[in-house]
């Protein structure tokens, strides 16, 4: 029972990843690989706060939000006037150096040791102990990364990403400022990535560099476009098929290390699969220029 | 000066990388990340042949070599080619190379484990003194051939007729097509030709150092960046592209500490994104296609 909760609270977190990547992927049809450095960022942001400074749980996540978007402002400006396979290369090289800070900071990071003894959250007297607590927390910051983004792709805002992604120089002539559309939504993805960092360090307890490098920011990718890209559901459909299936593998024996590899081989097949026989993903709206 | 001797080790490296991804890009308009495990599949090869089945070490190179080009011809054959005909956008192409990177590259570590592997026996050679700086006979190799390879390329490009091709085809398909000219046919060259020296880029960075499944992606990127930097489908360009980056990798390590160098070279990148992002020798790049 505790190990089906386990499951459930990560297919939770990943689902804030997927939601807000898809912010920016399947609504706006820019991909960017840098999202688990946001994440990383939250992670790192909550951790250092609550061991050495003894901040409180939302204290530390709204802190790592309010970096993981300052961040990706600085980011956003060189980058995002870029098109396609900039972009995405562009990003790269803020996975990387964001990755690099992590592992190489060690002053601050302590680098690949990594940060343990993250206290369990407490919010208003409410300690957080249990996994059946825990997955109450993780489902309301799913849910409500999901009403924050499903609430912006209703609005007139979301209608203007969505005009960007089919045609943004059409959106200009609209008399609409594109840029800021893009780097408004990219600041509200890392935030809500960053969120997602700070839940997972404080459900671990326990944060390294391992858990934000470039293959991870591929496997949020590969979730949304897996689940479909620009359709709430979707992500979150991709998700719960990506981390549910490296624990059926374990359930078969098989070591996590290997489970691990198993996961990426399919994960990587499936998305040339999936590329070439549905670009839209399982139940998505928008197929990346299909 | 040892500090530019093993710039121009690290650049002969990143140079071979470069010349058959800008190769690839030119010709077929995406990115093609699974260039990576191209050469990391070459490495690997080798060491099957030399250290598992006992061949002598021309015989395992050259192995390595032709298995880096078939694999590299595969992939177009099986997964590019019908993700073409199907008119796919470039982003489609770039997700399904990012599909078979992590597919292949979690398929390599499964096999051989994750840590380092060697195919060399014996003592590590100390090196040979000239002037004063010490140098390895595979570094001497490594930047002998590289330079020989992209000099090969080049005159290729300009003098021979397959070579002629594949400018015409890079600089406007659609007009080649009409002039004739099987894309297709071009494309799989293209890929011969890159893969190989892929291949060779793998084989001979593993006579120099040590393997691991992760090698490729991180010459991949820095090839990448090279060719960025110097100017997309300009062969001196990117060679000098490579050669700046080799310099500041190493004078990064001399100054601070051999841990940033991965950093430094995507600072680079960035820079160059904002003041010049056709590279060195690039022509300006259009803003949109409409």
């Amino acid at each position: 029972m505790e190990y089906l909760l386990h499951v459930l609270i990560l297919i939770c977190i990943y689902a804030v990843l997927t939601v807000s990547l898809d912010l920016l992927a399947g609504h706006m049809g820019i991909l960017s690989v840098a999202h688990a450095a946001f994440y990383g960022l939250g992670a790192y942001t909550s951790a250092l706060t609550a061991v050495y400074l003894g901040v409180p749980f939302l204290g530390g996540i709204l802190v790592g939000m309010g970096i993981a978007a300052l961040v990706s402002f600085v980011v956003s400006l060189p980058s995002i006037r870029l098109h396609d396979d900039y972009f995405i290369i562009a990003t790269f090289g803020f996975q990387i150096i964001l990755f690099s800070i992590f592992n190489n900071w060690i002053d601050l990071t302590r680098g690949p040791l990594g940060i343990p003894g993250i206290p369990e959250p407490v919010i208003f007297g409410w300690t957080i102990r249990s996994h059946r607590d825990f997955l109450i927390l993780a489902t309301i910051f799913a849910v409500f990364a999901h009403l924050i983004v499903g609430c912006i792709v209703r609005s007139p805002f979301g209608r203007v990403l969505r005009a960007i992604r089919e045609d943004e120089v059409f959106a200009q002539a609209l008399g609409k400022n594109t840029l800021r559309f893009k780097v408004t939504s990219f600041m509200v993805s890392a935030a809500l990535a960053a969120s997602a960092g700070s839940l997972y360090a404080h459900y671990i307890t326990y944060i390294d560099p391992t858990s934000f490098t470039v293959m991870e920011s591929i496997l949020v990718i590969s979730m949304v476009i897996i689940g479909g890209a620009g359709r709430l559901w979707g992500p979150l459909i991709g998700a719960a098929v990506l981390v549910t299936l490296p624990e059926i593998l374990r359930f078969v024996g098989l070591p996590s290390s290997i489970a691990a590899n198993i996961r990426q081989i399919f994960y990587g097949a499936l998305l040339v699969i999936i590329m070439i026989v549905r670009p839209r993903g399982l139940v998505g709206r928008y197929g990346f220029g299909e | 000066m040892q500090i530019l001797a093993n710039a121009l080790v690290s650049a002969a490296g990143y140079l071979l990388v470069g010349v058959g991804f800008s190769l690839i890009y030119t010709s077929t308009r995406f990115f093609h990340f699974a260039h990576g495990i191209v050469l990391t599949a070459g490495a690997y090869v080798t060491f099957i042949l030399k250290v598992w089945s006992g061949f002598p070490l021309s015989i395992s190179i050259f192995g390595g070599i032709i298995a880096s080009t078939l694999l590299g011809i595969g992939m177009e054959w099986n997964i590019y080619r019908p993700l073409r005909r199907r008119n796919a956008s470039p982003t489609i192409l770039l997700l399904a190379s990012l599909g078979i990177y992590a597919a292949l590259q979690a398929l390599i570590s499964l096999t051989f484990g994750s840590g380092t592997k060697t195919f060399r026996s014996g003592v590590v050679p100390t090196g040979l003194l000239i002037t004063g700086i010490r140098v390895t006979g595979p570094q001497i190799a490594i930047i002998v051939i590289s330079g020989a390879c992209c000099l090969v390329v080049w005159l290729l490009l300009r003098y021979i007729r397959v070579g002629k091709m594949i400018r015409a085809v890079a600089c406007d398909p659609d007009l080649a097509e009409v002039f004739g000219l099987n894309r297709d046919y071009i494309i799989r060259v293209v890929f011969l030709i890159g893969s190989a020296l892929a291949g060779i880029a793998g084989v001979l960075l593993t006579y120099d150092a040590d393997m691991t499944p992760m090698m490729g992606f991180r010459v991949l990127l820095m090839g990448m960046v090279a060719v960025i930097i110097g100017g997309i489908g300009e062969i001196p360009g990117i060679a000098l592209g490579a050669l700046l980056l080799g310099l500041a990798q190493h004078l990064t390590a001399w100054w601070f500490s051999s841990r940033w160098q991965d950093a430094i070279v995507f600072v680079i990148l960035i820079l160059f994104l904002l003041v010049r992002p056709q590279g060195f020798l690039g022509k300006p790049l259009r803003k949109t296609a409409i």
